[in-house]
């Protein structure tokens, strides 16, 4: 049952995304937007390149989506509402999200097309640069709860939440949740004026429709972990916990899809120079300064 | 039924699956958007969604007379995309090798709209139907033809505005035989005929970085959303890297500048066809070269007047660049505002209204320079290796150059002109200069005080020679025609995207492909004048 409302929860989420993504896009606020284009997308041919490798070709989107999900069956909607309330929840996030990489190299390569190919490399370097900001800050986040149960580190935030306490890591893993989700300025595998689309590209009809899911439930997949890491979860007054977590998630889910429209795409020798150079030290003095605020302050 | 219909027995699933296409049509549009705007269309406006690639749309947009290159282009990705595909003409008279267009309209905005709501009854009647035309054209037949011979592994990648093959999952259920010695041949037949990387490379050219990888030839346009349509690029990619660049000299079977041979009075006319993107400059080429054969003289308020639709020409078009550029770096409010502003700037009908339209672009001007991240995406990119002594206009000038044949222009003096030059020679120098000309452009319409486009040559000519230099919005142009009994006989051109087009080479060689690409992009080429 528990799951059976996640999901649904995650495709209204992936929904509302939509819509908004389109409004972001387009300047134009079209509710049942989404609902046709998927009507019209399924009523499609679904076209197969000639060369393609099928295998890669099919598993990419389906992957992708997948990827999405489990990440989300530990991050808890309320105290009662998480599919699996892991020991190592917090870990089980990075470890789906890993998956991510996988799913767009071989949507990459599975058509058998240069934009194609280029934006799934691009992505497994984009990973590269990415990985430990969404692993570091998790673990001055994990520090602070003292575990690694996604239920404990809301709890945890009871008094003040993370965004507060460590504004430094949260700034570094929602940057880093924009790479995962490859939107604007980090949308380097899809890079519509450079690769005509890139991984999505060769996609249609119903594969192209899957990619198009699987991409709008990885963004309501990172605001819910975005919440539930910094933004205090379901803590919150007068409205019921779920109400809480998903209004939260929308507004992060909201402030990801704006936020890259106004700045140009990053180049990827920049995106990995400064994911380095700069994101990990700061990730690294974030998690001193939680340490030693733990150790001293809050003793 | 729709000319691209897909087949299948209608029934009440199909009949409403085709009522959301026909509410959602998306448009893949040729030459490109950029053309489309040139000509005062805002698609998106009238209700199609413009995407990248056609492999994503359900309509091919055609947008005026095409060239042959790019009918057969149109016909290459009308392939790509999947069923059910449908075809819109707007003012385009040939499509062939395309098939009948299933709509056909006047190329205007009003038009436009009464064709996309055509349209949308077209496919909610004709989406399926059970009986289906294939489309068979030779370009296509050829393009195939070629893949099959280059096919070997991952060696040769064909996508995008190219040449494409592909087989829908109808075509996979009539041939279950193949399907499965296809499947088989991924199990086994891989594995047996395995070759190592150094196999595969063995013989190959080093990259820069000592490393031997497999070079892909990519091909960029010519209905590459990134950059000008028409305009014609192959890249050869070394991993991501550009290793080599080919550009294809203007678009084939394009109106020669021989079509300005004929009677002088209705040279304007002629000329005006020879660039879509800036018809105004054009006309205005053609008349003040057969003015300085004839020896004729115009008043200073016609001098004035033609400063003003230049200039209001010029303004438009370093809009609409900023539209395409902004689209190519991702800065997707930069693209909306851009182009937005220079559909309001083509629809203007007297100088009253370019003053209110002129505080709009001074403030998309300001907040455009202020851009974030903006140094870091374009500083350093587009510089060419060889210098910019050959470089004209805008690149030019971006370059320390006071090229500009307005400065000897005694109109443009009395307005008070002086060249914009910045030091830079990158992209970045570029978008700053063509920012600031906007600017520039609307305070010299407003000096002018009138915008009238010229529609024919002063004075009676007859015969001689005659020169005539323009400052275009990509750079001088010059005109040599001679005149014989009231005809043009010959006529030359030397126009600015020729020469720089000379430049991609040492913009794109050595370059990360984005990298390239905004060099090709900030040059601001116009396939239309680049001469074959």
């Amino acid at each position: 049952m528990t799951t059976a409302i996640v999901i649904l929860v995650l495709l209204a989420g992936a929904y509302v995304v939509a819509v908004l993504e389109g409004w972001a896009t387009n300047g134009r606020l079209r509710p049942a937007g989404p609902a046709l284009d998927a009507v019209a997308l399924l009523g499609r041919e679904s076209v197969v390149t000639r060369s393609s490798d099928r295998i890669f070709f099919e598993v990419g989107p389906v992957l992708l989506l997948i990827s999405a999900l489990l990440a989300a069956a530990v991050l808890p909607l309320s105290p009662g509402l998480v599919v699996t309330d892991l020991a190592t929840g917090a870990l089980f996030v990075n470890m789906a999200l890993a998956f991510v990489m996988v799913a767009l190299v071989m949507a990459g390569w599975g058509p058998d097309g240069v934009y194609a190919m280029v934006g799934g490399w691009r992505f497994l370097g984009q990973l590269v640069g990415y990985s430990m900001l969404i692993v570091m800050p998790l673990t001055a986040v994990a520090m602070r709860a003292e575990s690694l149960f996604t239920i404990r580190i809301v709890e945890s935030q009871g008094a003040l939440w993370n965004v507060i306490f460590q504004p430094l890591g949260f700034v570094l893993f929602f940057l880093a949740a924009l790479a995962v989700c490859f939107l604007p300025p980090f949308d380097l595998p899809t890079a519509p004026g450079e690769l005509a689309g890139g991984v999505m590209a060769e996609y249609t009809g119903a594969r192209l429709a899957i990619m198009r899911l699987a991409r709008m439930v990885l963004v309501v997949t990172l605001a819910v972990t975005v919440t539930v890491f910094y933004l205090g979860g379901w803590i919150g007054p007068v409205l019921p916990p779920w109400a809480w977590t998903l209004g939260k998630s929308l507004l992060v889910a909201a402030v990801m899809l704006f936020a890259g429209r106004y700045v140009p795409r990053i180049r990827e020798e920049h995106f990995l120079q400064w994911f380095w150079k700069f994101g990990i030290p700061l990730a690294l003095v974030n998690i001193l300064y939680v340490g030693i605020v733990l150790l001293v302050v809050d003793k | 039924m729709i000319s691209g219909a897909r087949q299948a027995e209608p029934n009440w699933f199909h009949r409403m699956v085709a009522r959301a296409m026909a509410r959602r049509l998306n448009a893949f549009v040729v030459p490109g958007p950029d053309v489309a705007r040139a000509l005062g269309l805002d698609i998106e406006a009238a209700g199609l969604q413009v995407v990248d690639t056609p492999r994503h749309a359900s309509v091919l947009l055609l947008v005026g007379e095409l060239p042959e290159g790019l009918r057969e282009a149109a016909a290459v990705a009308y392939a790509q995309m999947p069923r059910p595909r449908a075809v819109f003409a707007t003012g385009t008279a040939d499509v062939s090798p395309l098939p009948e267009p299933d709509v056909s309209v006047a190329l205007d905005q009003a038009s436009l709209a009464t064709g996309i709501q055509e349209l949308r009854r077209a496919f909610a009647e004709g989406a399926f139907a059970p009986e289906i035309e294939d489309f068979e054209a030779a370009v296509v037949q050829e393009d195939e033809e070629d893949e099959e011979e280059m096919d070997h592994g991952h060696m040769h990648h064909d996508h995008g505005g190219e040449g494409q093959e592909e087989e829908s999952e109808e075509d996979q259920e009539d041939e279950p035989e193949e399907e499965e010695s296809g499947e088989k041949e991924i199990g086994e037949d891989q594995l047996e005929n395995f070759m190592s990387m150094i196999e595969m490379t063995e013989g190959m050219p080093a990259s820069g970085d000592g490393l031997i990888m497999e070079w892909v030839p990519a091909p960029y346009g010519p209905l590459f959303p990134g950059l000008p349509g028409g305009l014609s690029l192959t890249f050869t990619l070394d991993g991501d890297t550009v290793a080599g660049t080919e550009v294809e000299p203007g678009i084939e079977g394009h109106i020669p500048v021989e079509i300005l041979h004929g009677p002088v009075a209705s040279i304007a006319e002629r000329a005006a066809k020879l660039d879509p993107l800036t018809p105004v400059v054009y006309r205005w080429l053609a008349c003040r070269a057969v003015e300085d054969a004839s020896g004729a003289q115009i008043s200073d308020e016609e001098a004035l007047s033609r400063v003003g639709a230049l200039e209001r020409e010029r303004a438009a078009s370093h809009l609409g660049w900023a539209a395409s550029f902004g689209f190519l770096i991702g800065d997707g409010s930069l693209s909306q505002r851009a182009a937005w502003l220079q559909l309001a700037l083509l629809q203007v009908t007297n100088i009253d209204e370019v003053g209110l339209i002129k505080d709009e672009v001074e403030d998309f001007v300001r907040k455009a320079l202020r851009t974030p991240f903006l140094g870091s995406k374009l500083g350093g990119i587009g510089t060419p290796e060889d210098g910019p002594e050959d470089a004209a206009g805008p690149v030019a000038r971006a370059a320390g150059s006071e090229k500009d044949s307005r400065s000897e222009d005694p109109t443009y003096r009395n307005l008070g002109f002086y060249p914009i030059v910045r030091d830079g020679n990158d992209a970045l120098a570029r978008f700053r200069l063509r920012l600031e000309e906007i600017a520039q452009s609307l305070d010299l319409v407003l000096g002018a005080g009138a915008i009238a486009s010229t529609d024919s040559p002063a004075g009676e000519a007859s015969s001689g020679t005659g020169t005539s230099t323009v400052e275009t919005p990509r750079g001088t142009a010059t005109l040599d025609v001679t005149l014989e009994d009231g005809k043009v006989i010959s006529a030359e051109l030397d126009a600015p995207s020729t020469r720089n087009a000379r430049l991609v080479e040492g913009v794109t060689v050595s370059r990360e492909v984005a990298d390239a690409l905004v060099g090709v992009g900030s040059l601001d080429l116009s396939p239309w004048e680049m001469s074959r």
